[in-house]
């Protein structure tokens, strides 16, 4: 911004030089002009046609301004016959235009006059040059360039100082809001002040008060699953210290025992439930750990099936599965294969012996879908809602659970731009079907 | 002495029975605040450790109930939350302490000694009866400044009758407090027990005197 300033200031400064010097040889040529025709006027033709001239004073004396300049002329016939002046005074080539010279050395500007005479030659005219050094000019040149560029100065400090004025004035909302923004950090956020700031600038703090509004609640909606969390780890953690205690007061061996293998448990179900929060973590839109590549469900079912088949049958549950060789959909691998643990996991809990769990997954328009089937006491419809909700627990339930299962699953499905839906199963337990999109 | 646990998980229950059933407690168990309720209007417990966060009733709502209806039982709290405002709400309800989870046992089982011996007027840990004193930290007798060695049965009877002593015990809160809700035995053993005990402490100034249609009461002669 400075530079363009003083780039136009520079110009300005040019412009206003050329004008002065033009103003200044305007004046010089009027006078050139007024002196050359005084002279021509006294020209006179005798009766035998010799030409003669009586310089008149005032001619001369026009340039006596007290800036010492010389003033040379000449005058000339048509057919060449010197009557007045310096023989070598040179003439410029257009007559009535002022023109710039050297002579002797020293610039002079010159003007050439043609004024007839009467005589019997044809064409008779006598050619007065009148020429003058540029004391005067440069002179006047310079005090009008001073007086002007005296304005521009002005003019341009003026200028930039009610710039950054009017900058400081109406930026000054601006600053203060930036201050206020910048406050804020430490305290609590709330939302800006609209009025403070000029209109046009509201619809920056609307969007801004938005944007602390939707942070705002994301930050209560983490604080609140910390929370949540902390209080989910207290009771395993306090089962943990007093299984501990038991098994260190324990005078016989056989309590002894019994309490430890229940930590080993209890410490696996912990490990479980921490591992759970962490995925719901990742799971969470904007995590970043998120990768969409093409996963294949039907594998995953079956190698999680698997790995719990031990468990299940322990259990005295029947597990199966149906599918095709291969199912692919688009998610995160690891975030798809936490899904499918956590509905087996979930239908091996709750469902008693004896009982089946069966997985199904097959290829649907534009997707593929899981089909996780148990013979458990299933969900109320009315529940099936809240269900998803972190921490919710269906009350009177006996199963140990964190309340956490359905709440990933519904993450990871959502993350994988899939559906899920909850229903009743043939055998009266609960039947969830998820769809996913294909890879 | 005769605790009752409401507590809904019941892994944390079962085991905190079991942890302080080796303190020679006597422990019943409630999951929800509706059970609780139901034990507590059946039952004379010594101390009632309640979990806040219950199914059915809540524990604040039990514990603002049961001092509504003017019983002074001991009332430990339970809870997962450890903010300042649960603490103050629920000592403010008419609990006796406050524990956060988690806890050690050992730490709750000194909060539980405090606020029994509290109910009992016992400013110090110390209960003496004639030449029989009780250590309510450790749980020892002594008789005569000579350690008394007692079965757990044994010292559960004598521990009730100490606490309440000067005043009659009935036979079958001494049976419940030391046999609890569960158990199946015949409650005339009791006086097996207290005939036992009452040979321990045979030549001392303490005697345990039955009370014909009332009880026994625990008096220094």
């Amino acid at each position: 911004m400075l530079a363009t300033l003083v780039g136009v200031l520079c110009f300005n400064i040019y412009l206003s030089f050329n004008q002065a010097r033009q103003t200044a040889n305007l004046v010089t040529d009027n006078m050139l002009s007024g002196s050359a025709r005084m002279i021509a006027e006294a020209v006179r033709v005798d009766e035998s046609g010799n030409v003669a001239v009586d310089i008149p004073p005032a001619a001369l004396e026009i340039f006596n301004t007290g800036a010492a300049d010389k003033v040379y002329y000449r005058v000339i016939t048509a057919w060449g016959s010197l009557i007045a002046g310096y023989p070598d005074l040179a003439e410029p080539a257009a007559a009535d235009q002022g023109a710039q010279m050297i002579f002797r050395g020293e610039p002079v500007r010159a003007m050439r006059l043609s004024h007839p005479i009467v005589s019997q030659r044809p064409n008779a005219t006598v050619d007065v040059t009148v020429a003058v050094t540029l004391n005067r000019a440069q002179g006047l040149e310079r005090e009008i360039w001073r007086y002007d560029l005296l304005e521009e100065v002005i003019l341009v400090v003026v200028a930039g100082l009610v710039t950054i004025f009017g900058l400081r004035r109406g930026l000054a909302p601006v600053l203060k809001f930036s201050d206020a923004v910048q406050a804020s950090n430490t305290e609590r956020k709330t939302a800006f002040d609209e009025s403070a700031v000029q209109t046009e600038m509201r619809p920056l703090v609307r969007a801004l008060n938005g944007y602390i509004r939707r942070t705002e609640a994301q930050l209560a909606a983490q604080a609140r699953f910390i929370s949540n969390a902390a209080h989910q780890l207290r009771t395993p953690l306090t089962i943990l210290s007093t299984q501990a205690s038991v098994a260190a007061r324990a005078s016989d061996r056989k309590l002894a025992n019994e309490a430890l293998s229940a930590l080993s448990n209890t410490t696996q179900r912990t490990a479980r439930l921490a591992e759970q929060l962490l995925t719901l973590t990742r799971a969470e839109p904007g995590s970043g750990s998120w990768t969409a590549e093409p996963v294949d469900l039907a594998a995953t079912a079956r190698a999680v099936l698997e790995s719990l088949a031990d468990e299940a049958l322990r259990k005295g549950i029947d597990v199966s599965f149906t599918g095709p060789d291969a199912a692919l959909v688009l998610g995160d691998r690891t975030m798809i294969q936490e899904m499918v643990v956590n509905l087996v996991d979930n239908a091996l809990r709750y469902t008693p012996s004896p009982g089946q769990v069966s997985v199904e997954v097959r290829a649907a328009p534009a997707g593929v879908v899981l089909v996780v089937e148990d013979s458990g006491p299933g969900i109320a419809p009315a529940e099936r809602d809240k269900v998803f909700e972190r921490f919710y627990r269906v009350l009177g339930t006996q199963a140990t659970g964190s309340g956490l299962g359905l709440a990933i699953v519904r993450e990871v499905v959502q993350a994988a731009q899939g559906s899920i839906e909850l229903g009743s199963s043939a055998a009266g337990g609960l039947r969830v079907e998820v769809r996913l999109p294909a890879a | 002495m005769r605790l009752l646990i409401v507590e809904d998980s019941g892994e944390l229950a079962e085991w905190l029975a079991r942890a302080l059933a080796q303190s020679s407690y006597t422990v019943d168990v409630a999951g929800d605040g509706e059970e609780a309720e139901h034990f507590l209007a059946v039952s004379d417990y010594t101390a009632v450790i309640l979990d806040l966060s219950l199914p059915k009733i809540d524990g604040m709502t039990l514990l603002r109930r049961l001092r509504q209806r003017g019983s002074k039982i001991p009332i430990l709290i339970l809870t997962a939350n450890a903010s300042l405002d649960g603490r103050v709400s629920g000592l403010d309800s008419g609990a006796d302490d406050y524990l956060a989870k988690p806890f050690d046992l050992a730490e709750l089982e000194a909060r539980l000694r405090a606020i029994i011996r509290r109910h009992h007027d016992l400013a110090a840990p110390v209960v003496a009866v004639g030449d029989l004193t009780l250590d309510s930290t450790t749980g020892e007798f002594r008789l005569n400044d000579q350690a008394l060695s007692l079965t757990p049965r044994e010292h559960s009877v004598l521990t009730h009758l100490v606490m309440r002593r000067g005043s009659t015990v009935k036979k079958s809160a001494l049976f419940d407090d030391v046999f609890g809700l569960e158990a199946d035995t015949d409650p005339s053993v009791i006086e097996i027990y207290v005939h036992r005990v009452r040979k321990k402490l045979e030549g001392s100034n303490v005697q345990i005197a039955t009370l014909r249609g009332l009880g026994y009461l625990l008096r220094v002669s």
